[in-house]
């Protein structure tokens, strides 16, 4: 068993010493079908962190990178950010590819931030990126699985759609949540992501669809998952004693917080909770100082639209087992709640390109936090805003807790 | 006296001392085999049969159309064609193939047979029979080149004897399966030595569609109209991922108890992958 009393103390000040660090600057490409490969996407979405810098920003200025990638589909599976970075003006400096299945970038992130926190470097790039929709559909379902366990969901049949279709349906039976509560949140996600130019889907989807769509892992339809999309994300970090050089509006990244589990569902525990995101929110709220009922945003990895209903659980937003009322009555939506769940869209109208998508959220929660997200959409008097990334059906988590404001 | 039995989704004929055991499919008047079996899940299924009789059997006479390793990892019940080292004279049973989906299982001192027919017979779908059929000679050949989960064959092997037989390891007062490493104080967990019951409760499950199915199934999954995986826990105390049996017409339910038979999965490399798939509890 791990013992989290003592993770927190190996990590904890990490969160709340040391340098702190602030993202200056985040861009991504529109999420969908590229026409763009590997490297005209990168390059669209470096581009456009760097010019989101308030103040002059010059490439050259980065000391380090560090680009999330499953290398979905194979392509450039090896050495993937040395060819990224040589294409965005990052020559030169130490990169490396991150992978933690979908929660590649939101790791890529952490290790950026604590790069920061050490002392070794004042600039980094944090970043992601997949190109997911130019293979074919036999190719696309191999990849697709290949980040469970292979050995033993995998040979009983089970990818992604299954084994949160088993988590989905045990959390029926434990907690008496239903499949309405599930489409609730995927009517939600579309009501966000309708008004997010950068979404993969942008198109409102009512009760009545989303309830009768086509049964891809009973009970999970078309309307429970997330879809395969292209697309690349980039954020920028500084360190306290440069952030004046490039922004007078910095976000400042008040904590990071991450854990694993184990990569099968059967050798859990309970597969109606994420332990790993349970441990990272707790790490991530205890080095920020604050608790749950402090964000206002949160955008949170709905792969499926029960991954949403248990992350509002294992986040703290709504009491273990009550994810189901807490999408019932319409607590994430949009200025409505305490907090807003995925005000982007999620990954079920946003899009969800494997390794760009932990970056893709910060961004998100950047521009929110300063107010520059279309205004259909900007959470009221946003301040603080959670990124919540899983890797797997939750062997992997990174969160982070990001605030107008530096950690006191 | 013959005793007729449904066991592991096949007909038995027990006269007390040999079994006669087949699939229960008919087609164009001929016993052929449902969609994930063939003559090593049956030959499985009639060893375990016996032995769940009483019967000792330590090595067996096989037919060359039964994968012997499969049969040995299943069972524990030793071949000639597993074990090179085994005399011919030690072998005290023999299993005999017919030329449909029918064995006889009997000691090797027994020259003849008397079996009642099985009752129960079905007829399958011909349409159906030959899909299944294309779809695995293609899944099997050497030169389809799957896309699949890559499982290598020792990998496969590696957690093989679990796979087939729920062999299992104890530490302390547990059981775990399937197999790991070391513990949480960095030693090593002993090597299976118990087997878990046959049986298990399903915890929860799902039926996925063949768009939603892994590609290593994608040239049956749409044949079968999608395939179905629970996920279970073992009276011990492990838990598990199963598919259900290829031919099973089951709409599972929490709480249900099922138990397991030896089927095809399926096939990469030209090697047929074995593993238990769930059925329920009669």
């Amino acid at each position: 068993m791990l013992d989290f009393d003592r993770l927190t103390q190996v990590l904890t000040p990490l969160g709340s010493a040391m340098v702190d660090v602030a993202v200056i600057g985040a861009g991504q490409t529109k999420y969908g079908n590229h026409k763009l490969g590997l490297k005209g996407m990168w390059a669209e979405a470096a581009e456009n962190a760097f010019s989101s810098v308030d103040k002059d920003f010059d490439p050259r200025q980065v000391d380090e990178a560090f680009i999330g990638s499953v290398a979905f589909g194979g392509a450039q599976l090896g050495n993937t950010a040395a060819l990224l970075t040589e294409h965005s003006g990052l020559d030169g400096i130490p990169v490396r590819r991150v992978e933690n299945a979908c929660a590649s970038s939101g790791f890529a992130l952490r290790d950026a931030w604590m790069a920061i926190k050490s002392g070794q470097a004042d600039i980094v790039v944090a970043g992601g990126i997949e190109k997911m929709n130019d293979l074919s559909a036999e190719r696309k379902r191999f990849w697709l699985g290949v980040s469970g366990d292979t050995e033993w969901e995998r040979l009983a049949g089970l990818t992604f759609p299954g084994t949160y279709a088993l988590m989905a349906r045990r959390h029926f039976h434990e907690h008496q949540s239903s499949h309405d509560d599930l489409v609730h949140i995927s009517v939600k996600n579309h009501m966000h992501g309708y008004e997010n130019q950068h979404a993969h889907i942008r198109k409102q989807v009512s009760f009545e669809k989303a309830e009768s769509g086509f049964m891809v892992a009973d009970p999970l339809t078309l309307y429970d998952c997330c879809p395969t999309s292209d697309g690349a994300s980039c954020v920028i970090l500084a360190a306290d004693h440069v952030v004046q050089q490039f922004t007078d509006d910095p976000v400042w990244i008040r904590s990071s917080g991450a854990a694993s589990d184990r990569l099968a569902l059967h050798d859990r525990p309970s597969i109606t909770q994420l332990v790993a995101t349970q441990k990272a929110s707790q790490l991530a709220y205890t080095a920020a100082g604050i608790s749950s009922n402090d964000v206002d945003l949160a955008e949170v990895h709905d792969c499926f639209t029960i991954a949403e209903l248990i992350a509002t659980e294992d986040l703290g937003f709504a009491q273990h087992g009550q994810g189901g009322s807490f999408s019932r009555e319409g607590q994430g939506i949009l200025n409505q709640g305490s907090v807003c769940v995925n005000p982007s869209g999620g990954l079920k109208s946003k899009g969800h390109p494997l390794g760009a998508t932990g970056t893709g959220q910060a961004v998100e929660v950047f521009k929110q936090l300063r107010g520059t997200v279309e205004k259909s959409r900007q959470v009221r008097d946003a301040e603080i805003g959670l990124t919540h990334n899983v890797g797997g059906s939750g062997a992997t988590c990174a969160v982070h807790i990001f605030g107008r404001d530096k950690n006191e | 006296m013959s005793e007729h039995h449904r066991w592991k989704g096949y007909l038995a004929v027990d006269n007390g001392n040999a079994l006669f055991i087949q699939s229960p499919y008919l087609l164009d008047g001929k016993i052929v085999y449902g969609s994930d079996s063939d003559d090593t899940t049956l030959a499985i299924a009639a060893i375990q049969y016996m032995k769940k009789q009483g019967h000792l059997i330590d090595s067996i006479h096989l037919p060359p159309t039964v994968e012997a390793s499969t049969v040995f990892l299943a069972t524990g019940v030793d071949s000639m064609l597993n074990n090179e080292r085994l005399e011919f004279e030690q072998v005290m049973w023999n299993l005999l193939s017919g030329e449909e989906a029918t064995m006889v299982l009997a000691k090797t001192e027994m020259e003849e047979y008397e079996f009642e027919n099985p009752i129960d017979i079905e007829l399958i779908d011909g349409q159906f029979y030959n899909d299944i059929c294309d779809a695995w000679a293609q899944e099997n050949s050497v030169s389809h080149v799957s896309q699949g989960a890559y499982v290598s064959e020792s990998q496969y092997l590696e957690g093989a004897r679990a796979r087939l037989s729920l062999a299992s390891q104890k530490l302390d007062d547990s059981l775990i399966w399937p197999p790991r490493q070391l513990d949480s104080s960095g030693q090593r967990i002993p090597s299976e030595s118990h087997a878990l019951a046959g049986e298990a409760r399903v915890e929860s499950w799902t039926k996925l569609s063949a768009a939603g199915a892994p590609s290593e199934f994608s040239l049956r999954a749409p044949i079968l109209g999608g395939i179905q995986t629970l996920l279970v826990r073992f009276e011990q105390g492990p838990r598990g991922v199963f598919l259900v049996c290829d031919d099973v017409d089951y709409s599972p339910k929490i709480g249900d108890d099922v138990e397991f038979s030896v089927r095809r999965i399926y096939a990469q490399e030209g090697v047929i992958r074995y593993g238990l798939k769930a059925y329920p509890k009669p």
